[in-house]
């Protein structure tokens, strides 16, 4: 009798076990280089079938799921078309088209696989995602809509420097940024490519990189001092860049920037942040309002001594004043630099350091001589016309912070309220994070906003004398 | 207790056993698969699941951490919206930092046939505030990219807040004009 009871268990548990999967079919292979930005789900091998969970199916598909329990079955809604799974059935139905697939839907630790062998299927259907399945990674990739932008190369012809890369939106290519130093070009799409391993010695561009962006492709070149112009093609699916060292007609400007040297620096407007019922940040006893106040007074005298110039202050005691006043007291006082001092906070404590933000190069130099198309800048917007100056004088800054123990430092290329209207360089500098102990401490012991003070001055003659 | 009476008992307890392999197996079976709500009964009748892309900030205030999050299907613009503002206000649950002040929510959202969303939301999204530049710039990156990423049909976003226009969150970035996503961390 007991072995009985246990042959019936067995049989039971034989039951109940899955049934073998039909012969495997070859999964699709399309070469995929991984890219940045792209949607992608890890393929997990099932009874020797690549498989995709139903969950990450409909992620990458923009897709609904609905389950029902009584049938098994999973409907996968995205846009006006309609994918159903069955649990343990090898067909899928897209739409009305009935899919065989490489195995069956199976449910595992409660969600369902599908064999990748649907993929092909899906991709007749044009309003859905694309996605393809890169063996290398053993994973599935959404095809950006925007396409892959490919690798770029570098060469020198007739003096004149060309970078071309494929991209399948070339004609949505844009320029984001037009300083020599960082001159910065958006891409629609995802990178799928490598950057070139060496450059020209003899050409114009002396580093590529690309940054991080949401959507597109943000390629960095910095380029040689001398270069004069350049000139943005876009054909059907390539780009060219071109450079050349000389002025000459139809190529487009760079960015203005001061020319190389010490630079003359009259008169420096100070603004402390806030003020009056405008506390600003706060963190226990320290208030933004009062720490900017105090360190703008031991910042002018400073400043008058190491750099000859004229200090102006915004404010010199507790009271509210309008960003319109804040510019106006610039402009008016001819500001030869503006430095705008706050302090930030955030809501982790572990956020620390010194973030200084500057004006973005992004528009053209209108103030050279020469033909350019008619460009108009709104007032707001006039900082813009000294973004490169801004760009130096935030990095001369955050160099000295760094070096006197203020770090971690970082730069953004962004347009500060306090920045708005005022016609000249300039930056709006969160000095230290009140919320992070580490700041705090440094700045609340004897002397310490007095060593920020040195710092931040030494930052300001480094870019005086354009070290 | 005699021999036969002990086989008894032990077939007994092995019957009662394979009873409830029965049952379990039979509830592995039926169950849900994971992230779906099971009393969905039909799918043209309800709403189904879909996955979300959250955009929250690093504990460091340097970047935006992704986090998808399974939600009921919506049907409008503004109740899609609210949903995905409803869900960064409540914070994140894999790390990152909770950046929307405490009750902020959409009041309307309307989106224009260029793409441009004009989303109004409650006067805490501004009034409740606190933070420096950063803060800012990463509450309004984390709000765009947030929406871009889930409503494809959203290039551009300019906020208002509680009915009115407004120049900026506590006084560091300007928010004065529509914003780009692309432009945002």
């Amino acid at each position: 009798m007991r072995r009985a009871a246990v042959l019936v268990a067995l049989i039971v548990l034989v039951g109940a076990a899955p049934a073998p999967a039909p012969a495997p079919l070859d999964p699709p292979q399309v070469p995929v280089p991984a890219a940045v930005g792209v949607l992608s789900a890890k393929v997990v091998a099932i009874e020797g079938l690549d498989m995709l969970s139903a969950q990450d199916l409909a992620r990458l598909l923009d897709a609904s799921r609905f389950w029902r329990a009584d049938v098994r079955k999973m409907v996968l809604r995205a846009r006006s078309v309609r994918i159903t799974l069955t649990v343990d059935t090898p067909i899928a139905i897209v739409d009305d088209r009935t899919v065989r697939l490489a195995g069956s839907v199976r449910s595992r630790n409660g969600e369902l696989f599908v064999p990748i062998s649907l993929l092909p299927a899906l991709a007749r259907d044009s309003s859905l995602a694309r996605l393809v399945f890169d063996p290398v990674a053993r994973a599935v990739r959404v095809a950006p809509p925007d396409g892959f932008v490919g690798s770029p190369r570098v060469q020198v012809v007739a003096g004149i420097t060309r970078l071309t890369f494929p991209a399948e939106r070339a004609a949505a290519v844009e320029v984001a940024g037009r300083s020599r130093a960082r001159f910065r070009l958006r891409v629609p799409g995802a990178f799928a490519g490598n950057l070139p391993d060496s450059l020209p010695g003899e050409g114009l561009v002396r580093d590529l990189h690309v940054l991080p962006a949401a959507g597109s492709v943000l390629f960095e070149l910095a380029l040689a001092p001398q270069t004069g112009g350049f000139r943005l093609l876009r054909e059907e699916g390539r780009v060219s860049l071109e450079f050349s060292g000389g002025v000459l007609p139809g190529l487009e400007r760079f960015a203005a920037e001061a020319p190389a040297g010490p630079r003359t620096i009259r008169v420096i407007v100070l603004d402390a942040g806030h003020g009056g019922t405008d506390r600003g940040s706060t963190a226990g006893t320290a208030i933004e309002k009062d720490l900017t106040l105090q360190l703008a007074r031991l910042l002018a005298p400073e400043l008058e001594r190491r750099t000859g110039a004229v200090v102006v202050l915004t404010r010199s005691d507790d009271r509210a004043i309008s960003q319109e006043h804040r510019a106006e007291a610039a402009n008016r006082a001819r500001a030869d630099l503006v430095v705008s001092l706050h302090f930030d906070s955030y809501p982790n404590a572990r956020a620390r350091g010194v973030t200084v933000y500057c004006p973005p190069a992004d528009a053209p130099d209108a103030s050279t001589s020469g033909y350019t198309p008619v460009s108009l800048t709104p007032w707001r917007d006039v900082a813009l016309r000294y973004a490169v100056s801004s760009r130096s004088l935030a990095e001369s800054i955050v160099g000295a912070l760094e070096q006197s123990g203020f770090g971690p430092v970082r730069v953004r290329e962004r347009l500060p309220v306090p920045l708005l209207g005022v016609n000249a360089p300039g930056v709006l500098l969160e000095c230290a994070t009140l919320t992070s102990s580490d700041d705090v401490s440094r700045l609340m012991r004897p002397a310490g906003l007095r060593r920020l003070a040195a710092a931040i001055a030494e930052g300001i003659v480094a870019y005086q004398l354009d070290e | 207790m005699n021999k036969s009476s002990r086989l008894a008992r032990a077939a007994l307890l092995t019957g009662a056993l394979v009873v409830l392999v029965l049952v379990g197996v039979r509830w592995w079976a039926s169950r849900a698969p994971r992230g779906v709500v099971a009393s969905l009964p039909a799918d043209s009748t309800q709403a189904g699941m879909r996955s979300m892309t959250l955009y929250f900030p690093d504990p460091l205030g340097e970047r935006l951490m992704s986090e998808t999050r399974e939600m009921l299907e919506q049907e409008t613009l503004h109740e899609r919206t609210a949903q995905l503002v409803q869900a960064l206000g409540e914070g994140p649950t894999r790390g990152g930092v909770t950046i929307l002040p405490t009750g902020t929510a959409v009041m309307h959202a309307y989106l224009d046939d260029q793409g441009l969303l004009t989303l109004d939301l409650t006067g805490a999204f501004r009034q409740a505030f606190t933070g420096g530049a950063r803060t800012e710039e990463l509450a309004v990156g984390s709000l765009l990219r947030t929406l871009s990423d889930n409503l494809p049909e959203v290039k551009r976003v300019q906020l208002i807040c509680g009915g009115t226009p407004i120049t900026s969150l506590a006084g560091h970035l300007p928010l004065d004009r529509p914003l780009d996503p692309h432009d945002w961390p």
